[in-house]
């Protein structure tokens, strides 16, 4: 899972089963929910129980699985409970556990497949289209915006400050600063926190994710509803590109959001009719997962090529140095975070990273898997190919173990906010809680010695400790 | 190629050469009801340059048929396909001597009955080593390999201009003639090969006078091996053993499928080879591993063996000995140095041939002495049937699930799963195999019908030119567009029509159907698929078509 | 943290499940069909059918997918749809459903195309079509799927068509990344036996290229899609109860190779391995194979010739091994070398 996916992911997971059972009445959210933020195991459990009539038991479910991916099953089903989009019920000694989809999100994701409804939560196009708004504009228009937004966390930083651009909005810089991706006071040089360090280093979908659930729990203090916020976002996602959407179906709440979203690039609004909107690739691949970005829409990544220097502009070689193809002063900026540059030629730059450079960054507060990440994300095609011709590491494998070992040298520590669960009864009780913890995928640590472990997240565990008790 | 004297014989020794070409060709190749292929000969000229650009790494099953001539170039070892040719070609008494127009006849002729482009270039020239061998090893010679070095500059003979063109087209003819002498072996794919490949895992793996290291190579070697003798003997088996610290390892079970064996060849790529190689050990495994085989097929073990040792837990002789009694050959392909008891092994178990016994001398030379071993072997049994019918049943596959487990005929186990005979519905394990209870030969279908295509080549499909392509305008079978016609194309001169390496206007038609289709689609239909997409999709008119063209991929046997 | 290793930090970079490309091979055999109205009109088929694709495209928005109609006469692409090769206007009556705001717009798209052609094709079918055969063109619908499935895996792998051919399969195995590819099959015909060559052909192919063949059996008996399917480590099917399509498609075959890992597929209870002989193409279980060419007859044909390669062959003892074709060269020298050292009958086998 890429890093977007999990931080618009673990915002999710915070809602209230309330708020999804409210998303989820949205055909459009419960598609892009599904296409979003499962694993694939997850996908094929929710497409096998969609159209079932009876809740399945859950024996039945087990014996469609391989016995050795019993893991996978478990996370899968776990993750469905938490995102509330199946129901186990309780272990009784009488009934057999079964499972279903929740029936809001079964509904909604029947009616997305099959069409019809009243929902109109694919977005109501707008006929009198303008006829010259094509797809190159559109994304340079989002260039422009997405840019300018970078430049600006950029540029309280580095050194070369002061380039073109008229910057982002004042609500944007608002938000950035509530954000705590920027700190203020940033003339006096140094304004860039940990967090917009991270910002930078992550790949566009992931970036415009970022920037959206900031802005939206900016939101709910001015006392916008999360949900029709979020419904809003994945009905975007499912707009096509170039086409001229009407704005009348909105809410007020979501036609408030739309301004916001022009900031950011996200949607265009035509100064002559203000009634109607036209998403950019921003928007409409905001559902979309990291390998399809990575793989098919060839327009995507000339759209962004220059927004992010996207697609694969780095070759790094296993003796630390660095040849990166770009000439955006964006893209050199963040690569001086943590790369001692040596060159500059019109169309690149070389340097290598030493010890030096990345405890430099790591004292700004990028960590190590920040870095790897860009490496990897920004790979050169080549480098792509040739490692996935050969079967190897994308990036050399001595460079992303020294570039942690540099780590490391600093931090010998990882804080994990979680639980602790000890005093249990019996050896055999604590064997049994940790071998679920385990298989549910949230355990950290553990002690045998001291018959106590550790757990990211317990409510499962709760459930399955109190059935325990039950038995 | 001392070709001075033997320029006499020419004309006579060529058309014997030709002659028997056809002779055995015609064994295999549908002409009756193939008559018009072989006047396509003549209509559709083919150049070296047709040749070369069909040439892609894509590997292709059918050797035998296989005639495309550049790769194999690159393959051999110069002087030792001069230094063979010589020597076969002597050996048969038929010697022919190189002219290149007329030569090249030849090799058309024979090409245009199966497609040239249908059957690209094998990996390498299978086949071709063993009979080299059999005239090097096999006549017992007393001086030893490196007594009796050749050089490549020593054969090469400057032309009449001081240049080596004359030289280089030879040793181009020489490897094309090596492909044509090949063919004329009778077709062998009814038969069925046990065969238990033996990979070197010990420490002398580790060297590097092979690049990468002998192990790695033996690894790519090893696969190419499986794939290729799976193509060439679709009916067969084969099984991979190991020899490590003074062990053998299964690494994979016999069986038909190719794929399983290059998977567990895959994984074995990350292991380091060490420790001592065991002869006896792996020679003792493959007998058990060979124990069930069916007594018509034959059984052989493949060694590929690096170290100049074996480590031993008893008197190999005796295995040796048991090797015999179980009709078990042996072969060996050496990466160091001749090694006695592999001679001895070889020679024992093949009947006092030694034949069987080769050392690499480079990389190249390894890759054609493995894969010299798809061939199928001489039988030596003296019922040496002509061509025959054979009965076969086509047994259906049960799993059983559900029902009580039953014993098999073949080895009394209990089982579930298993082939019911067609013929006595007694249940036997695995195919191919003899019904123990009727006698009645059981094979997969499947493993007949992998050599179809052979019988029934696709036709080659003919270049677009622009005053035909409005025609199309996408791959009929891809649906990918293709290129706009450009104006003044069509109005412009015509291109002189002769064969031209790609296609103008980037379509390409099948000349039964009609239909264009884009280059991929051309590689992939003759190289992997061997329909015509568009020949299959459309039945109507089809009949008259038939009756013209014959077919097009399709049975047409009986009129 | 302690796990400092660049292996598994490479599974997050190019993990996450890769794109799969479905290719649905749909038999629309008129005659088949209209067997079936009474339990599964054709109409409902395809309203299954489509719900059964819009959910393999809900999986991952890289999903592909391309229909192909195996039809009485002819194979057709019914999406992507063929461009007409005359320049008449595309047809624009088909945004009728297009613009509907409760409709994802990819699903509207694709159903319209797949409705659009499907109509033309129906439209285009003659009586004499339908009375000439009673058949279907798998076999064309099956290379054409093969075609496109080779194309689509080119030109997402990024290689050029002219550097390089199409990676032979064998080597890239079980490769995380990459277009997976698997053609579905949904068959409402019976015997294809004129077509045992061209099936085979097909099947080979795609277990080259690794491509399942997926085969959903709705009326009739095919032997060899059922070989087909075994060949490439597919799923076959064969329904029993017509009503529950639906969910028969949505459980068996929606998984891609990649889900397929962790799950249970449902097995053959019995693989027919029949083959079809060449002179009558009559599907046999015991038959008559020429040694030299492998051919497979139904009877010994007449003269004893064979009608393929037209080698004279030797009749009678039938159950004869297959027998070794004599070379010339080598019987010479080895013939008296030694006959047959080891023991006539090798190794006594448990039994005995």
């Amino acid at each position: 899972m890429s890093v977007s996916t999990s931080a618009s992911f673990e915002y999710l997971e915070r809602l209230p089963g309330v708020t999804f059972r409210r998303l989820y009445q949205q055909p459009s959210t419960a598609l892009a929910i599904f296409r979003r933020m499962l694993p694939h195991l997850a996908k094929t459990f929710v497409m096998a129980l969609l159209y079932m009539t009876r809740p399945l038991p859950l024996t039945d479910l087990d014996s469609w699985v391989q016995p050795n991916s019993k893991r996978e099953r478990d996370q899968a089903l776990s993750l469905l409970s938490r995102l509330h989009i199946v129901t186990i019920t309780a272990p009784s000694r009488d009934d057999p556990q079964t499972v279903t989809l929740t029936s809001n999100f079964g509904s909604s994701l029947r009616l997305a497949l099959t069409g019809g409804g009243e929902h109109q939560s694919f977005g109501v196009p707008s006929h009198n289209a303008l006829a010259n708004m094509d797809a190159a504009f559109l994304d340079d228009y989002a260039r422009d915006q997405w840019e300018g937004i970078l430049h600006y966390v950029v540029s309280s930083v580095a050194e070369n400050r002061g380039h073109g651009g008229d910057g982002p909005t004042a609500s944007v810089k608002h938000l950035l600063e509530v954000g705590k991706l920027v700190t203020k006071g940033k003339f006096t040089g140094g304004g860039i926190t940990q967090a917009g360090f991270s910002f930078l280093l992550q790949e566009v979908n992931a970036q415009v994710w970022t920037m959206l659930l900031l802005w939206i729990e900016n939101a709910e203090q001015m006392g916008l509803d999360s949900v029709e916020v979020l419904s809003f976002l994945f009905m975007l996602g499912s707009l096509e590109l170039g086409r001229a959407y009407s704005t009348s179906t909105l809410s007020e709440s979501q036609r408030q959001m739309l301004t916001y979203l022009v900031d950011f690039g996200l949607v265009y609004v035509p100064s002559t009719g203000t009634t109607q909107f036209y998403p950019t690739r921003l928007a409409t691949t905001l559902t979309s997962d990291a390998t399809a970005l990575r793989s098919v829409s060839a327009g995507f990544d000339a759209a962004l090529t220059a927004a992010s220097g996207a697609k694969g502009f780095i070759i790094i070689e296993t003796n630390y140095r660095l040849y990166a193809y770009t000439s955006s002063p964006l893209q050199i900026a963040v690569l001086a975070l943590f790369t001692r540059l040596g060159t500059r030629y019109p169309n690149m730059v070389s340097g290598r990273i030493t010890r030096d450079s990345v405890a430099r960054a790591i004292s700004h507060g990028i960590t190590s898997d920040q870095i790897i990440s860009y490496l990897g994300t920004h790979a050169h095609p080549q480098l792509v190919k040739v490692a996935s011709a050969s079967g190897n590491p994308v990036l050399p494998p001595t460079v992303v173990d020294q570039i942690r070992l540099w780590q490391i040298e600093n931090e010998r520590m990882k804080a994990t906010p979680g639980f602790l669960f000890r005093d249990f009864d019996n050896l055999k009780e604590y064997e049994a809680c940790v071998r679920y913890a385990d298989e549910i995928g949230v355990l950290t640590w553990k002690s045998d010695a001291k018959r106590m472990f550790f757990v990211t997240r317990h409510e499962q565990l709760r459930d399955y400790i109190k059935s325990r008790k039950g038995k | 190629m001392g070709s001075s004297g033997a320029l006499t014989y020419e004309d006579k020794a060529l058309r014997k050469a030709v002659k028997a070409i056809f002779r055995h060709h015609i064994h295999y190749s549908p002409s009756p009801f193939f008559g018009h292929l072989d006047t396509e000969q003549d209509k559709e000229p083919e150049t070296e340059d047709s040749i070369k650009t069909e040439d892609s790494p894509e590997t292709e099953d059918s050797s035998e048929t296989d005639l495309g001539a550049e790769q194999i170039l690159e393959n051999k070892k110069p002087l030792e396909t001069v230094g063979q040719l010589k020597k076969m070609s002597d050996s048969d008494g038929e010697y022919v001597a190189d002219n290149g127009s007329d030569d090249d006849l030849a090799a058309h002729q024979v090409s245009s009955r199966h497609g040239t482009r249908s059957t690209g270039p094998v990996r390498g020239p299978a086949g071709s080593a063993t009979r080299g061998g059999d005239t090097n090893a096999g006549t017992s010679r007393r001086r030893a390999k490196w007594e009796d070095i050749q050089r490549s500059w020593d054969n090469v003979i400057e032309g009449a201009d001081g240049s080596i063109n004359t030289a280089v087209e030879n040793l181009r003819e020489a490897t094309k003639r090596k492909r044509l002498l090949r063919d004329t072996t009778p077709l062998q794919r009814g038969i069925i090969r046990h065969l238990i490949l033996v990979l070197d895992l010990s420490f002398a793996m580790v060297e590097k006078d092979m690049r990468p290291t002998r192990y790695l190579l033996t690894m790519q070697y090893a696969t190419e091996f499986v794939t290729e003798y799976f193509e060439q003997n679709p009916i067969s088996q084969l099984g991979i053993i190991g020899m490590r610290d003074g062990i053998a390892i299964r690494i994979s079970d016999m069986s038909g499928n190719p794929t399983e064996h290059i998977e567990k060849l895959k994984k074995l790529r990350d292991q380091e080879p060490k420790g001592n190689p065991s002869l006896q050990n792996a020679l003792e495994m493959s007998r058990a591993a060979l124990f069930n085989a069916p007594s018509h097929g034959t059984r052989e073990v493949l060694i590929i063996f690096g170290a100049l040792l074996s480590s031993d837990p008893g008197d190999i002789h005796e295995t040796i000995a048991s090797l015999i009694t179980d009709r078990i050959r042996v072969s060996v392909v050496g990466l160091a140095a001749r090694i006695f008891i592999c001679d001895e092994l070889c020679k024992k178990t093949n009947a006092g041939d030694a034949g069987n016994y080769h050392v690499a001398m480079d990389d190249r030379n390894f890759r054609d002495l493995v894969m010299a071993m798809c061939t199928p072997p001489v039988t030596r049994t003296k019922k040496q049937s002509e061509s025959s019918l054979l009965m076969m049943g086509f047994p259906s596959r049960t799993s059983g699930a559900g029902k009580a487990p039953s014993f098999c005929a073949c080895h009394s186990k209990l089982t579930r799963g298993g082939y019911l005979c067609s013929r006595c519905e007694s249940k036997v394990c695995s195919l191919p195999a003899e019904c123990p209870a009727c006698g009645l030969t059981l094979i997969l279908s499947t493993h007949l019908a992998r050599s179809y295509h052979h019988l029934f080549p696709l036709k080659n499909w003919v270049e677009v030119p622009w005053s035909q392509a409005n025609r199309s305008k996408a791959c009929f079978a891809c649906l990918s567009p293709f290129p706009e016609i450009p104006s003044g194309a069509l109005n412009g001169t015509h291109t002189d029509v002769d064969i031209k390496a790609s296609s103008e206007s980037g379509r390409y038609a099948c000349e039964v159907c009609g239909n264009h289709f884009c280059v991929d689609c051309d590689v992939m239909a003759h190289e992997t698929v061997h329909n015509c997409p568009g020949c299959q999709s459309d039945t109507r008119g089809q009949a008259e078509i038939e009756q013209d063209h014959a077919t097009n991929g399709d049975v047409m046997v009986i009129g | 943290m302690n796990a400092v290793d660049g292996s598994d930090h490479y599974e997050v970079v190019t993990g996450g499940a890769s794109p799969s490309l479905l290719v649905l091979v749909l038999d629309t055999n008129p005659h088949a069909w209209a067997l079936l109205s009474q339990t599964l009109p054709l109409s409902k088929a395809i309203a299954n059918l489509l719900v059964f694709i819009n959910a393999h495209l809900a999986f991952n928005n890289a999903n592909q997918v391309a229909i192909v109609a195996s039809h009485s006469h002819r194979a057709a692409w019914l999406y992507p749809r063929t461009p007409s090769t005359s320049d008449d206007v595309e047809m624009s009556d088909g945004s009728r459903n297009v613009d509907n705001a409760n409709k994802y717009r990819p699903f509207a798209l694709i159903e319209e195309a797949i409705l659009t052609s499907l109509r033309e094709l129906i439209s285009t079918t003659t009586e004499a079509d339908v009375g000439s055969t009673t058949t279907t063109q798998m076999a064309g619908a099956l290379t054409l799927a093969l075609s496109y499935i080779n194309k689509a895996t080119m030109s997402y792998s990024g290689v050029s068509t002219e550097s390089k051919a199409p990676p032979t399969s064998l080597e890239t195995t079980d490769k995380p990344t990459g277009l997976q590819s698997r053609i579905l099959v949904v068959s409402v015909s019976g015997d294809l036996a004129h077509q045992y060559i061209p099936i085979m052909n097909t099947t080979f192919a795609a277990q080259r290229l690794q491509i399942p063949i997926d085969i959903l059996k709705l009326a009739g008996d095919t032997v060899f899609l059922q070989q087909a399917s075994d060949a490439t480590k597919g799923i076959y099917m064969q329904l029993r109860n017509l009503q529950g399509l639906l969910q028969y498609l949505m459980m068996a075959f929606l998984p891609d190779q990649v889900a397929r890992k962790h799950l249970i597929a449902p097995t053959q209870e019995v693989v027919d391995f029949r083959a079809a002989c060449f002179c009558h193409r009559k599907v046999v279980d015991i038959g008559f194979v020429c040694s030299i060419c492998l051919s497979i007859f139904c009877s010994p044909p007449e003269g004893a010739i064979c009608l393929t390669c037209s080698t004279h062959l030797a009749l009678g003892e039938y159950g004869g091994k297959p027998a070794v074709v004599p070379r010339k060269k080598k019987k010479k020298k080895r013939i008296n070398g030694g006959v047959e050292t080891g023991s006539a009958r090798g190794t006594p086998a448990p039994g005995e």
